[in-house]
């Protein structure tokens, strides 16, 4: 009986999917953020195929060039090409971006359904870190974690991941609150299923709209953030490029007025790739809660 | 309603305990001697190994942590912070100077972006599906996108470089009359509550359309209501709530923000003195920073909790406090 | 009969929905005559632009519908009578006239009060709109109101909040804000769907009381025969946008004469209407709105239907005011 259930349900949800990702092409918002994304993530990818520069090379002879043919957007203090420092750059910020949020995702996935679907105890006391953590400015966070880790780019995904688990959190505890009480459950449980097959493959499912939008935003978050933190310099380590790191030069107002070259290019990768992402969860929204439009 | 606002208020001094205690351990963890970090260096040059065992002793820096941790956190909210092992000063005294100007910037981006944010958000929805709708998502959606930094970046480099409206840098009270020093702060507010601004724009919008589609403006309007009215008493009134509770969740964005708008801007606030602090390893000042930080965002949320509170006749009547989450 | 009896006068409304790049014809041709001081049910299965009917009265459409063609002649006893169709939704005369003429009360109680004011304060809301009164003897008004509503300590309980009141409570200060300015229709949608079937009785009776105290019209939208049974004193049925028969109350449950409406009475149970005849279900499902069958809108789950029944029926008199859309009305061929 539960199997024919089960496979019951899995047919309606992957037509479900379908139809969902049919509304997801015919959502313009959500076609341009898809495509963006993906042209970026592509051009990061295929960064040796697009430039022939070495992105950390060091050529003192070609110190703050302009843009030009040969340096499409010039060469930074010591000489190295900017497009290639964006284009690679480009890759670490992504990977940051996206590993930290799918990192605090898998947290806030797992504490909230243990959360939700337990509760007692072990609810209130994450709900109260959760409430915690959200309320400390995630920035200060961040720099108190990096003064026990050390900087480096697998620290900061650590430090992500550990802060941006509790709007994930609260969701699927949310959801998971309300559809325990569901009828579905209590079938589930008149079948005899047990308590952590109804939670993660019955309940679990229907959280995971939402945790998807969640996701994209938790990414934009993520990469403005890594920008943010290394652009003060205490980010990822100024030798690896990250698009923050390339702005890190902008902190002086002489390369604001004469080297315009050195941070617009890198601020405008980061603005169009979040634009892309956000685009990408504003469609998503729409698809899955249409009255939200 | 009373009981919520007391519950409230108490259940900040666990939270506050235990941001400290994480302080505190980053303090011990943080490399240095303790000692250096609590008497004026000028004396300590003159001190002796004994001299520094004892005064350790006589300090209780050999008593259990967690005895050290409510000495420390007494001796805080005395006043005593110790002292900046870089430049020497009392540590009370830098955040006396710099933490007003810090909460002046962030209060003023803060009531920026609330002003921008919501008109843009109401008429926004007013005028939903039209042409001024379509463009205000449309800058809605890259103002959340863009780094507040890069903002700031260009908002120098136009109004302050190019135009000349603006200073580019710097703060100073001295010798300016209320005018002139507002002038300091209009770039780094505006720059620090743009973000914030895009972001409440989108929410008040939809938070507003979600109302419009409610039963009770439906019995607004059956009552011969105005439209003014009608949005006015029953639509934004009622979006208010979770409309505070947006700004709830995004105050820390903002304090956070605010430490690297400063560093644009020159702006001498906490923020660039934390800065400063951490690439000169002045743990004990990094710290006390962070936890003083801290503390404004969590009493401004607990202040933006009871405004939502206030809002919503079932938290306020003592009923379901989940309610107004 | 005189014009002047007719409170209202729908003729031929249409009414449209644009969603997207379609347009659905919720309400296509609907004429109706609404007696004074009577009661008026429309019933039908949900979806059949009943409500869309009484939002049209009150041109309380959403956005994307509105009123494309037809007139709504509202005659109130004390001015002249205007065309409501005419007036756009915003304008004066209509705001003017929605709670202080006609009242409306919807379907679900639980969310038509706005959960931030007290219960008072909303209907003392609709008072200050229409009168020029002193705030202390709208109060008065406004206790006195919910006394007649039999709600429990009245002067007190004005001071609650909505999400202090239950279901059935609910109902009743909707029905207090309704009757407040005193109006001469008072269009109930759906009013007792949402609530236990042992309020729904007390809601339907205390709103005949005030019926027979005030003397107003009462439309009432239901999809449920049983309580146009109890209330109404005429009925019009409506199936996908237009009224299928229409009479009065005896006509309709005594001598049925539209295919629907007969079908409609086998497939509910109305209490001492032969108890032991087996309950039918109306074969087929509703066609869609947007994509109707030309001709007669019943006839593809119609019994009787023919070849004929491709061209629109008339909507004729078959006797008494009685009013049928059937090629079969008069021919006898319904009369089984």
């Amino acid at each position: 009986m539960a199997t024919v259930l089960a496979s019951k349900q899995k047919v309606k949800k992957s037509s479900l999917a379908k139809r969902n990702l049919q509304k997801l092409l015919n959502n313009k918002l959500a076609v341009f953020g898809l495509i963006v994304v993906t042209a970026m993530i592509l051009a990061c990818i295929a960064a040796p195929l697009l430039t022939p520069y070495d992105p950390m090379k060091i050529s003192l002879s070609e110190r703050d060039l302009e843009p030009s043919s040969n340096h499409l957007f010039g060469t930074d203090k010591l000489g190295r090409d900017v497009f290639a420092r964006t284009l690679y750059g480009g890759r670490m910020s992504i990977l940051i971006g996206l590993s930290g949020a799918i990192g605090g995702m898998l947290l806030g996935v797992i504490f909230g359904s243990l959360c939700g679907f337990f509760g007692g105890t072990l609810d209130a006391i994450f709900v109260k870190i959760a409430e915690l953590v959200s309320v400390v400015p995630q920035l200060l966070l961040v720099l108190v974690l990096s003064t026990f880790l050390g900087a480096g780019v697998q620290n900061l995904i650590y430090v992500f991941m550990f802060t941006g688990w509790v709007a994930t959190f609260r969701l699927v505890r949310g959801r998971f609150f309300s559809l325990r009480e569901e009828s579905f459950v209590e079938a589930c449980r008149a079948f005899g299923i047990g308590n952590l097959s109804i939670a993660f493959k019955h309940i679990l499912p229907n959280c995971l709209g939402p945790v998807a939008v969640q996701l994209t935003l938790n990414t934009a978050g993520f990469i403005l953030q890594e920008a943010a933190l290394s652009f003060i310099g205490l980010g990822v380590p100024s030798g690896v490029p990250t698009w923050g790191n390339i702005m890190n030069a902008a902190k002086e107002i002489i390369v604001i007025t004469q080297s315009p070259w050195l941070w617009i290019p890198p601020g405008i990768a980061i603005a169009l790739f979040v634009l892309g992402v956000n685009s990408l969860g504003d469609g998503m929204r729409d698809v899955l809660d249409p009255s939200q439009l | 309603m009373l009981k919520y606002f007391v519950s409230r208020i108490l259940l900040l001094i666990p939270m506050l305990l235990v941001i400290g205690l994480v302080v505190f351990i980053g303090l011990e963890l943080a490399p240095g001697d303790p000692i250096t970090a609590m008497i004026p260096p000028d004396q300590l040059s003159s001190m002796t190994l004994e001299d520094i065992e004892a005064m350790r002793e006589s300090l209780g820096l050999n008593d259990p942590m967690l005895v050290r941790y409510f000495r420390w956190l007494f001796n805080l909210i005395k006043g005593d912070m110790g002292y900046s092992v870089v430049t020497g000063t009392p540590i009370a005294s830098i955040i006396q100077n710099l933490l007003p100007a810090t909460i002046k910037l962030t209060f003023a981006a803060l009531i920026i972006s609330t002003i921008i944010g919501l008109l843009f958000g109401i008429v926004s929805a007013i005028k939903s599906n039209t042409f001024i709708d379509y463009i205000s998502s449309v800058l809605g959606v890259i103002g959340i996108s863009m780094p507040e930094f890069f903002i700031g970046i260009l908002a120098l480099l136009i109004f302050a470089i190019r135009l000349k409206w603006f200073p580019a840098q710097g703060r100073t009270d001295v010798g300016l009359n209320a005018l002139q020093s507002l002038k300091y702060l209009v770039l780094p507010a505006c720059s620090l509550g743009m973000v914030l601004a895009a972001a409440l724009m989108r929410y008040t919008r939809n938070a507003m359309l979600d109302v419009l589609n409610k039963d009770y403006v439906k019995t607004a309007r059956a009552k011969g209501l105005p439209e003014w009215k009608v949005y006015y008493k029953h639509v934004f009134r009622n979006s208010l709530m979770p409309i505070s509770v947006l700004l709830l969740l995004r105050l820390p964005m903002l304090i956070g923000g605010s430490v690297v708008i400063e560093q644009v801007f020159g702006y001498a606030g906490v923020g660039s003195r934390l800065l400063a602090a951490i690439n000169g390893s002045d743990y004990q000042l990094v710290l006390v920073i962070i936890l003083l930080l801290s503390t404004v965002s969590l009493l401004a949320s607990v202040l933006i909790d009871m405004f939502t509170a206030l809002l919503d006749p079932r938290v306020r009547l003592g009923g379901d406090i989940g309610g107004a989450k | 009969m005189n014009k002047q009896d007719y409170i209202l006068s729908i003729n031929d409304l249409k009414t449209q929905f644009k969603i997207g790049k379609r347009v659905v014809k919720a309400v296509d041709g609907v004429t109706l005559n609404v007696r004074r001081g009577k009661t008026m049910g429309l019933v039908g299965e949900s979806g059949c632009g009943k409500s869309v009917t009484a939002h049209s009265i009150m041109q309380l459409l959403p956005k994307a519908g509105s009123i494309k063609e037809g007139e709504i002649i509202f005659r109130p006893q004390n001015s002249e009578e205007f065309d409501i169709a005419k007036y756009r939704k915003t304008d004066k005369k209509l705001r003017n006239m929605r709670g202080r003429q006609i009242s409306m009360i919807f379907q679900d109680p639980m969310s038509s009060l706005n959960p931030v004011y007290r219960i008072g304060d909303q209907i003392i809301e609709s008072i200050i709109q229409h009168e020029r009164i002193s705030k202390k003897a709208a109060i008065k008004r406004t206790v006195d109101m919910l006394e007649m509503l039999s709600i429990p300590q009245a002067d007190k309980r004005i001071m609650d909040y909505p999400h202090q009141f239950s279901g059935g409570m609910k109902q009743r200060v909707m029905i207090a804000m309704g009757l407040i300015t005193n109006p001469e229709l008072l269009i109930a949608d759906e009013p007792t769907t949402a609530l236990d079937v042992t309020i729904q009785a007390q809601i339907l009776e205390l709103m005949q009381q005030m019926q027979e105290q005030l003397g107003f019209t009462i439309i009432i939208i239901t999809h449920n025969m049983g309580i146009v049974a109890d209330m109404a004193d005429d009925i019009a049925v409506m199936y996908m946008g237009k009224i299928m028969e229409f009479g009065a109350k005896e006509d309709i449950f005594l001598r049925p004469t539209h295919p629907y409406t007969r079908a409609l009475l086998k497939s509910v149970p109305v209490l001492g209407n032969g108890g032991n005849d087996r309950l039918e279900p109306i074969r087929g499902t509703t066609p869609d709105p947007s994509d109707m069958p030309e001709g007669c809108s019943f006839m593809p789950r119609c019994d009787l239907a023919t070849e004929k029944c491709k061209n629109a029926p008339p909507y004729e008199d078959v006797g008494n005011g009685h009013m049928v859309r059937c090629w079969y009305a008069k021919g006898g061929a319904a009369n089984e």
